[in-house]
């Protein structure tokens, strides 16, 4: 009894700060009139949703370093419908999305058989791989890209010109990705991937088809990478192999190690707005980002292993512990 | 096709899978002893290149010498990095910790170091290629085909090594206690075997052939600071061809691969690794755990 109103009081919290960020994020617009400002954040939520998808599949016990592979085929297939076949993006993000997926889940259905190392490996060379195909296969444009990405068409009296606009879009498709994610984690879907986490065999003589739900995750955070790169096409109006290769892949493990492993939604969210904006505030020599990017990666793990939300609470129950037994004293 | 072609080709394959063979055996034998899949790799082959050339060109040391000079400079980055780093991410893991949390922290630590290690070398050489004459130059002629006597140099060479690390695993106590640990840490320790100095001989021994591929590669091709990233992938490719934790499996791998790319580039250019990794899946289709290995979890 006494739990449950305790849960309750604590969802209420959790719900009056979730509406408040919420109503931050909404207004934030109003504030910013800075162009360049913006821009940041539609590329740190960009980064959010790629961050989350990596960390549906650690909530699964896969370890992919090929989200940007996902992230390309979806801001590839968006171009191509819209460049070629002449669809609007409205038509194109679904349908791109659902590409991606299906891409997925060919793609899945073979190295999702061999959790581990060697699903971590190929994935990263499958991200390798689709950068050169897009890089030397003529049809995809080329190294050069392909430019001249269509813009979105005008919804009702919304015109997609200003950076607002593409804020207030991107807002929404994040928000509609964090909901849709939270709702898979809380559910039985959800529960079954953290057991599968936890020990593969043991979930195993539950009677989970552990291919089956690992495969699932693959297919989800995949398409959600496809839809980010979507929106990134028509926003950017131009895509180059580049940018899809190189670090990509590293960073995006980055947001989610870093803002805390164990929290699947806020921690790449953390992470991904700090990676976003510290460097810019620091103006940093680019030539020494990487480096500091590295020794970062280090400082983490070796001594903040939870990322920055598992130290908070892991601080946060210390003290309320030590709270308690100091009680038990008196 | 003539005869010639053909040959020189299948040298050519050969001597690329030669580099790949060291550099697999040195990957394999790291994420078999230690369990480390370690990104970082390429970096340390990129070291013992530019290792290489500090000794030969710039302070005039004799070829060979500078070569074990180079091996053993990836000894200490190896066992330094294992002592600074992975040693301590290691040693909190319990028996309980998650086989992917163990597997991603160890791999994000090395995603960390590849980065610092990529950079660093880019800023401390600069970009431009660095080149080493041939140290061999002579050509070995048969009839028709002309073969460099470098590249059959190399070719020999790494089957020497195959044989030394051979000799090491299955002749010595050392190779012994690699073997125990890498079966299990906990049955070695009972064995009195000191699991945490056996981890870091096989990081450094796996960096140290690391490095001693880089710099055989040097005088044949230029030394740059992105050759690292770039056979990372291949080595990967070798990897899982082969067989994860397959000694065999690397050779037979880095001989295939190398072959295939050889060939590949020849008539079909730049899109060949496409082709590659096509073959690779499915083989893997057919094959889980790459053609001699096992699947591991």
């Amino acid at each position: 009894m006494g739990k449950s109103l305790i849960n309750r009081k604590m969802s209420k919290n959790r719900l009056i700060f979730g509406g408040m960020v919420l109503a931050a994020l909404v207004l934030l617009p109003l504030a910013v009139k800075n162009a360049y400002m913006l821009h940041l954040f539609i590329m740190a939520f960009i980064g959010i949703v790629l961050g989350m998808t990596f960390s549906m599949l650690f909530s699964a016990g896969l370890i992919t370093l090929g989200a940007g592979a996902f992230y390309a085929i979806g801001a590839y297939g968006s171009t191509l419908l819209s460049t070629r076949l002449g669809l609007s993006f409205w038509a194109a993000l679904p349908l791109s999305t659902l590409i991606t997926g299906i891409v997925a889940l060919a793609i899945g259905s073979i190295i999702v058989r061999h959790p581990g190392m060697a699903f971590t490996i190929i994935s990263l060379l499958f991200a390798h791989v689709v950068i050169q195909a897009a890089g030397q296969i003529e049809f995809f444009g080329g190294w050069g890209g392909i430019i001249g990405v269509e813009r979105p068409d005008p919804l009702g009296p919304i015109q997609f010109t200003t950076k607002t606009s593409f804020y207030y879009l991107i807002l929404f498709l994040l928000l509609l990705t964090a909901l849709v994610f939270h709702a898979l984690y809380t559910s039985r879907i959800g529960r079954i991937w953290r057991a599968i986490k936890l020990s593969p065999p043991l979930a195993e003589t539950l009677g989970i088809n552990l291919y089956r739900y690992r495969l699932l995750a693959f297919v989800i955070a995949s398409s959600a990478a496809g839809m980010a790169g979507s929106f990134y096409a028509h926003y950017f109006q131009m895509i180059t192999p580049e940018a899809f290769g190189g670090w990509l892949s590293i960073y995006i493990q980055l947001y989610a190690v870093l803002g805390g492993l164990e929290f699947y939604i806020l921690g790449p969210a953390i992470g991904a707005v700090i990676m976003t904006f510290v460097p810019e505030y620091l103006r940093i020599a680019k030539e020494m980002e990487p480096i500091i990017t590295g020794v970062f990666l280090l400082v983490i793990i070796l001594f903040f292993s939870g990322g920055i939300l598992g130290t908070l609470q892991r601080f946060w129950t210390a003290k309320k512990t030590s709270v308690l037994s100091g009680k038990e004293q008196l | 096709m003539t005869t010639a072609l053909f040959i020189q080709l299948v040298v050519n394959g050969l001597v690329k899978g030669s580099t790949f063979i060291l550099i697999v055996l040195g990957l394999d034998i790291i994420l078999r002893g230690t369990k480390i899949l370690n990104f970082a790799h390429g970096q340390f082959y990129m070291l013992g290149a530019y290792t290489l050339f500090m000794f030969c060109r710039l302070w005039h040391v004799n070829f060979l010498l500078s070569l074990v000079l180079s091996g053993l400079a990836l000894v200490l980055v190896g066992a330094l990095s294992y002592l600074s780093v992975f040693g301590v991410v290691q040693r909190r893991f319990t028996a309980t910790t998650p086989f992917t949390y163990r597997l991603l922290m160890s791999a994000m630590a090395s995603v960390g170091l590849m980065l610092i290690l990529q950079q660093g070398t880019l800023i401390a050489f600069g970009t431009a290629e660095r080149g080493m004459p041939s140290i061999f130059p002579q050509i070995i002629t048969f009839g028709d085909v002309r073969l460099s006597l470098e590249k059959i140099l190399i070719i020999l060479f790494s089957m020497f090594i195959c044989f030394g690390l051979y000799l090491l695993m299955y002749k010595t106590k050392l190779g012994l206690a690699m073997r125990t640990v890498s079966f299990d840490p906990e049955i070695a320790s009972l064995q009195g075997i000191n699991s945490f100095w056996i981890f870091m001989i096989c990081f450094a021994l796996g960096s140290a052939l690391a490095g001693v591929a880089g710099g055989v590669i040097a005088p044949v091709f230029a030394v740059t600071p992105t050759m690292g990233t770039h056979i990372i992938f291949t080595a990967f490719l070798v990897l899982l061809v082969g067989g994860i934790g397959s000694y065999k499996g690397a050779i037979l791998g880095g001989v295939l691969v190398g072959l295939a790319l050889s060939f590949g580039f020849h008539f079909l250019g730049g899109i060949s690794e496409l082709f590659v990794f096509v073959f690779v899946i499915i083989i893997l289709i057919f094959k889980p755990g790459g053609i001699l290995g096992e699947v591991l979890d």
